[in-house]
């Protein structure tokens, strides 16, 4: 019988946050029995997801961005939550992986990245304002003996 | 608060090849300091540049991007088609690095080499 267990971090939306939000991601991720290669996979997509929130969401703003981890069987699911304006992912272009380096454009690489490392990633809208990330990696934790 | 080190050291194949040594995780808050050093060096006459990321735990797309402007700076306007850079290099990046690296197609770009003295007399 698996025990669920659930984690939540809410922190200033600021660059300066990024480490303790991947160290945080690390602690999490122990606990929950995460394996190595999945714990680096969810390090990078909460990383950027965040990053996009400060960047594009809050802009000059100041918010916080809450982080919420918790394990279903062997699946753990993230979710990321702010009060920053509306941002459409569906709308970021996918990198042109297949363009000389010179004429490819910078952007798109989060988002690619954050969709290509989980099972499921989605972008919504919260009915009270703010915007949700939810993602879920299935197989993240590795049965134990 | 996300520190980068960079520690630079020049090295002589047949041509002059600078070899920044980078420590710390790169992320939004810490690329710019990546970018702006190799700037600066290549501003001030640097042509080819080894990237040593041995010290590089974590490496976000910041990071590329990063990257890909020290990329298009060292090469002006003679990079075309798909070939790999012949001015910037990297060297011995952890797997974690390795595997974005792969995932963003940055390994089509870029020579990656584990053994320095063979990385340098590659340019």
């Amino acid at each position: 019988m698996s025990t669920e267990q659930a984690f939540d971090l809410s922190v200033k939306a600021s660059l300066e946050n990024l480490q303790e939000i991947r160290n945080y991601i690390d602690q999490v991720g122990a606990r929950l029995g995460v394996s190595e290669n999945v714990l680096g996979d969810f390090r990078l997509v909460v990383d950027e997801a965040v990053t996009n929130v400060i960047l594009h969401g809050y802009g000059d703003l100041d918010g916080m961005v809450e982080i919420h981890m918790e394990s279903d069987g062997d699946a753990v699911i993230i979710r990321i939550r702010d009060q920053a304006n509306s941002f459409d992912a569906s709308h970021v272009s996918k990198p042109q992986l297949d363009t000389a380096l010179k004429d490819r454009p910078f952007g798109g690489m989060g988002i690619f990245l954050i969709k290509k490392m989980t099972d499921e990633a989605e972008f919504r809208p919260l009915p009270g304002g703010g915007n949700e990330i939810r993602l879920v990696k299935r197989g993240a934790i590795p049965p134990r003996d | 608060m996300t520190t980068l080190n960079i520690m630079v050291g020049q090295e002589q194949s047949s041509v002059p090849v600078t070899v920044l040594r980078v420590e710390g995780d790169i992320d939004a808050a810490s690329h710019k300091t990546l970018q702006d050093t190799a700037s600066e060096l290549i501003d001030g006459g640097a042509t080819n540049i080894l990237l040593d990321l041995g010290g590089v735990d974590y490496m976000g797309s910041a990071g590329f991007r990063a990257l890909h402007a020290i990329a298009n700076q060292l090469s002006g306007d003679d990079a075309s088609g798909l070939s790999k850079s012949a001015h910037l290099k990297l060297l011995n990046p952890t797997d974690a690095v390795a595997r974005v690296i792969k995932t963003l197609g940055f390994d089509v770009y870029l020579d990656i080499f584990q053994d320095k003295s063979e990385a340098v007399n590659s340019f």
